[in-house]
């Protein structure tokens, strides 16, 4: 099978030794909200791939554009076909490094404030961004991280047409749930 | 004369904003209701997007397909979606399909063969198909 391993993949192709350090999941929440006067906009997606290498606190999403589901259907096909330009960049990806807590911290059930700083691509531009939230060992032994940041359109080539200018936010809060299971 | 134009304008725009608001308003259809644009074996669906993504994202991702395969795995519901994982061949691997937990038959379970329809999404680990709906 001819399959381009990302990096994603490979973390998740490596030795068992060192696999007891990683953590993923298939199934991380990511939603974003736009606010205005005018409108309220809202999207979810539950299907992000994310791994964290407890060793280095790297830590890494993939997320497809296509699975981001709006209430009203006229949303969903405005943001695929005029902004995201799904069919031509149909993944974001996210790399980088939590602080804030350590391989140690994740050995024993609690949780930390924790700092993510990387780089998000969308759209086919890459970008600094840094998160705040939370991250801890459950008790039933996954890793619950959480945490949001901010993202503005333009930095990523978003153009929103004059019409409907003033009823998405220039500002667009993202929220990441993810729940990680040890590999 | 004037007011036959006059009503003809108004209901104009009556129709058009009308029309307006429904599409603003409109849902995405039931997949149920929706016809499949390809029939596809899970197996031949992962192997479409790992040895072309660019080539299977272009055939495939948006579009209502219907998947076959044998269930591998149904899982926990998580936010009121289920996720029911047909076989490839490929441990790593598999179609993943993502049910509304009221549209789960009770007949899908692991190691039945399976007729899906959903909307591709695309590849991550595996292939994805959200808005899914279980075809008799």
């Amino acid at each position: 099978m001819n399959r381009p391993l990302s990096l994603v993949a490979a973390l998740l192709l490596t030795t068992a030794a060192s696999a007891q350090e990683r953590y993923a999941t298939r199934t991380g929440h990511i939603s974003f909200q736009s606010e205005t006067p005018l409108e309220r906009i809202e999207a979810h997606n539950h299907k992000a791939t994310s791994v964290l290498d407890a060793s280095t606190m790297a830590f890494e999403m993939a997320v497809l554009m296509k699975g981001f589901e709006f209430e009203k259907a006229l949303m969903q096909e405005h943001f695929n076909e005029n902004y995201v330009e799904s069919d031509k960049y149909p993944k974001a990806t996210f790399k980088g490094k939590v602080s804030g807590i350590t391989a140690e911290d994740l050995k024993q059930v609690g949780s930390k404030e924790v700092t993510v700083e990387g780089e998000l691509t969308m759209h086919g531009v890459t970008k600094p961004v840094k998160a705040t939230g939370t991250m801890g060992l459950e008790a039933g032994g996954t890793i619950r991280a959480r945490g949001s940041f901010i993202i503005k359109p333009e930095d990523y080539n978003i153009t929103i047409p004059g019409m409907v200018r003033d009823n998405i936010a220039k500002e667009i809060a993202v929220t990441v749930q993810v729940d990680l299971a040890r590999l | 004369m004037k007011r036959i134009v006059i009503l003809i304008a108004l209901v104009a725009i009556a129709g058009a904003a009308w029309y307006a608001w429904y599409e603003y308003d409109r849902v995405a259809e039931h997949t149920s209701e929706l016809d499949a644009v390809e029939t596809i074996d899970a197996a031949a669906l992962l192997k479409a997007y790992t040895d072309d993504e660019n080539a299977a994202n272009a055939r495939f991702n948006g579009k209502v397909l219907l998947v076959t395969g044998t269930v591998r795995e149904v899982k926990a519901p998580e936010n009121g979606l289920v996720d029911v994982v047909l076989e490839t061949g490929d441990p790593l691997a598999g179609v993943v399909c993502q049910f509304a937990q009221a549209d789960v038959p009770a007949t899908l379970t692991t190691g039945t063969q399976a007729r899906i329809k959903g909307v591709a999404t695309g590849l991550l680990m595996d292939v994805v198909l959200q808005r899914c709906a279980a075809v008799e």
